[in-house]
């Protein structure tokens, strides 16, 4: 294969061995002599825990250990900490963070939670004995709506916190939206609800852990996004040992979308039980404990209120959101409805004044976790959502009110009323270039077939505005073995989205080298000493930027060698097209030349040891990206049964340059196919008064299907490379969920705009839509 | 799932056998509805009777106005075949609209009807056509066969082994799919026959239910106007985070008329 290039839609080549079976993910793994684990799990959402009976489990043929919330505490092992950058709220408050054991401790909080575990010689046993764990329950009273959680006298999660409230927060500035409003012409006010979901990834979670008493450490398999950091809270906040005691590996992991990122309960439960056995352990958890067991997101109340002009400019913004995060912190559930749904408030419009301001609040339900956007979906519904309705009630065209507050391209740089720093980009251009893309001059013809159908029709435009990065640092290693292979390690990591494609992509056509002498590596904590996984979109800002600088130290290191071998010096020594030559004279090497070289003891210069073209770098971002873009949605809707059709979908997006743009293609289809799950379809429910997950299988909790996501016509603006990092890109991976759910929603409400109706609730059932046609509350 | 021991009989006769024998047989189709069940330990037999070697049960023949379908033949199977879409074709549409691939090439006839799932498909359209369950004993009228939710008329042990359906004039099905599951939520089959028009309602009750209002009206007028604004009362329909019984009732009414048109527009294409 030849030397590829920075733009090229390169095919995936992880693809073959994904699509062929011979993905090695976590169910995959066995080790020698591994015995089998199961979760026993709380069925309450709020109880006391009298006694755990085990006698009858342990006594089952094939039983070998049931761990239970004592030994935890004879083992003395720690919580895992929340690391939410947030951890202030308002008259300097600070978060309130309950001790997240990993199994329950006296008491349970949601159903799902871990409450013991059992392991056996077969998976088939430990099932068989956990149901014989007999747990003695006493119920308490249940609250899983976070504003009845904050009233007075409603049932308490945690004893020394007050009225289940984690963290009060605001940003912005309170007093000079409030001048703003005061001056105002018109308020638009609206309630928008977040509905509350989860990623369902195609793989669900699992872990291998074992114990080798001759080193005293352990090594760990586990289905996550992020071995580093859970490295550490598993070793050090848990466990009580030095980081380097624990090996931890991801192998293929089949989705995330966020809901791997956190630190679960069960891979430190396993760790410990594969010592006290002196045995592996394999835990591998089924589709059903995924609903009740993974991490959910979004699932929140927000109050926008919008002041404009009498000529429709927009003057000031401000949010109150109540945020449910569940029964405990989770690894940054707090930031998700404060800092993570603060930053990006207002959208791609300009502002004099915003303010936000958010409680996060615990209930009895699973705790809350990053979903693919964290925060930024919610802001970006919550404005688009809020302008839509402006027009409509101050009657502008809903295009024209948007062409006429986003900020113009000369106003940038700039800092937003929220702090974000708005670097580049041209908003207006990538607003006009997504209404050319959806052929607005077709419409009436395309509303007269829908007419004809009895069928009503509707379009939406949503601009968005992201912010992305992530974990701030990452790092690379290039290390040429002596066969010519080159191999590449990263501390981000993929479960899907195509590094092993893009980062080395991003390394040969940088070095100019074949695609394939090259072979990736990820998610192994013995393979890059740090590493920020997966998160924020940070791969291509972060890590790709490390591979980049990786790639010219490199470089460096050749220009030493070449001029060593030319009898010049380094500064004289150009590369170019692959390869290093002394201009002027008719020296010149390939790269492939000067790594074979480097190999040769007779060529190298003093202080060069043979592979001395080795480098391991580690790059470290600035302020995190803002990419942004505009979406554009057409549905058709059937007023007899209110079920909904999206019948058109545009996409621009500026996410600087682009690496690979088939890859970019998917992470935005990806996104949008689960902001428009969101939007229409998918509800992770609890009933109210007992707190039990009605949504536990996919029977209930309506994923979309191919056939329910449409066709999309996808566009880049690429002439706005960010400057604030060295590839000029801004992460792609979330943006998709921040447009599709307004851009849709809007186009429903455009579509039945004869009806009068002013807001539907996500997820836009047909019933819920129906339900508004005929006003039947 | 619980311990069970496995039959593989390769007999009509093998197989009622072994059931009898067992302490507590169950047996099995594709295993659709049946496997995940026991997956999930809610049903523990002590014997599976796996019925898929059993060639009795397969096969679909058409003749003398009937279409006689094994209870083992699958769903992929009565969608693909062709004397099935020339004699009924809406019985043909119905069996390619369920579920997905996977499951149209495991599920059965014989699996779904003995399931009496509330919001199967099949159901409807038997209660409609007026079809006969032919068991190992004794032949059973459609309107006899669903008796409640998950029940049915056949007996411990009784085996289905086929369907028979009478062709009828014309006939239509409309199915509004629950979101999530993709059954119905609501389906509606309308068959207009030698002895009348047959309305069926799977989806929106605990079983799958005539209306004999729209049976009637239809009677005189076979078209869709002639339903129009004639309500179901919700008080005993199914009500779900999904649908209301409210909303099921307004389906039902939606339904049944674009099933009338299906029938409609069938009839004309045949
Ligand atoms: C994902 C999914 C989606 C589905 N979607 C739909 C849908 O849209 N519409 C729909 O109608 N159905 C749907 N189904 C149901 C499916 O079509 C099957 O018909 C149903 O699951 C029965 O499966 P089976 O034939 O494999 O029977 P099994 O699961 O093997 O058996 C079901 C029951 O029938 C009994 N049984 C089987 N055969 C006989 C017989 N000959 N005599 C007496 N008893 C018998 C068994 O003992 C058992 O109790 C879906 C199923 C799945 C898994």
């Amino acid at each position: 294969m030849s030397v590829p290039e920075i733009g090229q839609s390169l095919p995936r080549t992880e693809d073959e061995r994904f699509l062929t079976g011979q993905g090695n993910y976590i169910d995959d793994i066995n080790l020698d002599g591994q015995a089998h684990a199961v979760v026993v799990r709380s069925t309450h959402a709020h109880a006391r825990i009298n006694a755990i009976d085990v006698a009858q489990a342990l006594a089952l043929d094939g039983v070998l250990l049931v761990v239970t919330p004592d030994d935890w505490k004879k083992e003395g092992f720690g919580p895992m900490p929340t690391k939410t950058a947030i951890r202030k709220g308002k008259n300097d408050m600070d978060l309130a963070e309950p001790p997240r054991h990993c199994l329950a401790m006296d008491k349970v909080r949601y159903v799902g939670e871990p409450v013991a575990l059992v392991v056996a010689e077969t998976a088939a046993i430990a099932i068989e004995a956990a149901e014989l764990v007999d747990i003695d329950y006493v119920s308490l009273d249940v609250v899983v709506d976070p504003k009845k959680a904050l009233i007075d006298g409603a049932p308490q999660l945690w004893d020394d916190i007050a009225n289940n409230l984690c963290l009060d927060f605001e940003l912005g500035d309170a007093a000079a939206t409030q001048a703003a409003f005061d001056k105002a012409d018109h308020v638009v006010t609206l309630e928008v609800f977040n509905n509350r979901v989860t990623a369902v990834p195609i793989e669900p979670r699992g872990a291998v852990a074992s114990y080798s008493p001759e080193t005293d450490s352990y090594l760990l398999y586990n289905a996550t996004q992020n071995v580093h950091a859970n490295r550490d809270t598993f070793a050090e906040s848990v466990l009580g040992i030095e980081k380097e005691k624990l090996h931890h590996i991801a192998p293929d992991v089949g989705g995330g979308f966020g809901v791997k990122n956190g630190a679960y309960p069960e891979p430190p439960l396993i760790l410990y039980a594969s010592k006290r056995l002196g045995r592996a352990v394999k835990w591998i958890n089924t589709r059903s404990e995924s609903f009740v067991g993974d991490t959910h997101g979004r699932g929140q109340d927000s109050t926008v209120e919008l002041a404009l002009n009498k000529d429709g400019k927009f003057i000031a913004l401000r949010t109150t959101t109540i945020g449910a995060i569940g029964a405990f912190c989770w690894t940054v559930g707090p930031f998700t409805p404060t800092g993570g749904s603060a930053r990006t408030q207002g959208g791609p419009y300009g502002f004099e004044a915003m303010y936000y301001q958010a409680k996060a609040v615990f209930t009895n339900t699973h705790p809350m976790d990053p979903y693919r956007g964290a925060g930024r979906p919610e802001g970006s519904f919550q404005i688009e959502r809020v302008v839509e309705k402006a027009a409509r009630e101050l009657g502008f065209d809903p295009v024209e009110l948007r062409r006429l507050n986003l900020i113009p391209r000369d106003a940038l740089p700039l800092k937003t009323p929220m702090g974000l720093d708005v670097d580049c980009g041209d908003f207006p251009e990538v607003f006009e270039r997504t209404l050319k893309l959806s052929d607005r001059a077709g419409f009436d013809a395309r509303l007269a077939a829908s007419r004809e159908k009895r069928l009503r029709r509707g379009f939406a435009i949503a601009p968005y505005l992201e912010c992305t990065g992530g974990g701030p640092k990452e790092f690379a290693g290039v290390t040429f073995v002596e066969n010519g292979t080159v191999d590449l390690a990263v501390g981000s990591q993929s479960t899907g989205m195509g590094h092993e494609t893009a980062m080395p992509q991003i390394l040969a056509a940088n070095l100019g080298l074949p695609f394939d002498d090259i072979r990736y590596h990820q998610a192994d904590t013995d393979k890059t000493p740090i590493g920020g996984g997966h998160g924020g979109s940070r791969n291509l800002e972060v890590g790709g930027s490390a591979v980049l600088q990786a790639a010219g130290e490199v470089i460096e290191k050749g220009k030493v060698l070449a001029a060593h071998i030319f009898e010049t010096t380094p500064e004289k020594i150009t590369f170019e097209d692959g390869a290093f030559a002394e201009p002027g004279t008719n020296h010149s090497m390939t790269m492939r030349e000067i790594i074979d070289a480097s190999f040769d003891p007779l060529t190298l210069p003093d202080g060069m040891e043979p592979g001395g073209l080795n480098v391991g770098s580690t790059f470290e971002r600035g302020i995190i990206s803002v990419p942004n873009g505009c979406h554009a949605a057409e549905v058709e809707v059937d007023p007899e049964t209110g079920k909904i059709n999206i019948d058109g979908y545009w996409v621009v997006d500026d996410f600087g340059t682009i690496i690979n743009p088939m890859l970019a293609d998917g992470q935005v289809m990806g996104g949008v196919a689960q902001g428009i799950g969101q939007a229409l379809m998918e509800e992770a429910y609890y009933e109210e008064d007992t707190g039990q997950l009605v949504t536990g299988s996919l029977i209930d909790y309506a994923l979309p299907r191919a056939d329910d996501i449409p066709n999309m016509v996808l566009a880049f603006y690429e002439d706005a490379p960010t400057a604030k990092n060295p590839l000029g890109v801004k992460g792609a991976g979330e943006a998709g969920c921040c447009g599709a759910p307004p851009a849709v929603v809007n186009a429903v409400l455009d579509a039945l705009k004869d009806y009068g109706i002013e807001n539907i609730s996500m997820p836009l059932t047909p019933e819920k839509v129906w339900r508004a046609i005929h006003a039947k509350g | 799932m619980y311990d069970f021991k496995f039959h593989n009989p390769d007999s009509l006769a093998a197989a009622l056998e072994s059931c009898s024998q067992a302490e507590d047989g169950q047996f099995m189709a594709g295993g659709q509805t049946m496997i995940p069940v026991m997956k999930q330990r809610l049903s523990m037999p002590s014997d599976v009777i796996d019925l898929g070697s059993v060639e009795d049960l397969k096969g679909i023949s058409v003749a003398d106005g009937v279409v006689s379908i094994g209870a083992m033949t699958t769903h992929a199977l009565v969608a693909a075949d062709g004397d099935v879409q020339r004699a009924i074709p809406v019985l043909a549409a119905l069996a390619g609209g369920i579920g997905d691939p996977h499951v149209r090439n495991r599920g059965t006839l014989g699996g779904s009807i003995a399931n009496n799932d509330p919001a199967a498909d099949y159901p409807a359209a038997l209660l409609a056509l007026g079809a006969n369950v032919h068991t190992d004993r004794r032949q059973i009228a459609a309107d006899d066969f669903f008796t409640g939710m998950f029940e049915t008329a056949l007996e411990e042990g009784e085996l289905a082994i086929r369907v028979d359906f009478p062709v009828p004039k014309a006939a239509g099905y409309a199915k509004f799919g629950n979101p999530a599951s993709r059954y119905a939520m609501v389906g509606v089959f309308v068959s207009q026959g030698s002895d009348g028009v047959r309305v069926a309602v799977t989806g929106a009750a605990p079983c799958v239910f005539r209306i004999s209002e729209m049976e009637k009206a239809l009677s005189n007028n076979f078209s869709p106007a002639a339903i129009k604004d004639m309500t179901v009362p919700a008080a005993d329909l199914n009500n779900d985070i999904h649908a209301s019984a409210e909303y099921r009732a307004h389906l039902i009414g939606v339904m049944a008329a674009r099933a009338v048109g299906d029938a409609i527009l069938r009839e004309g294409a045949a």
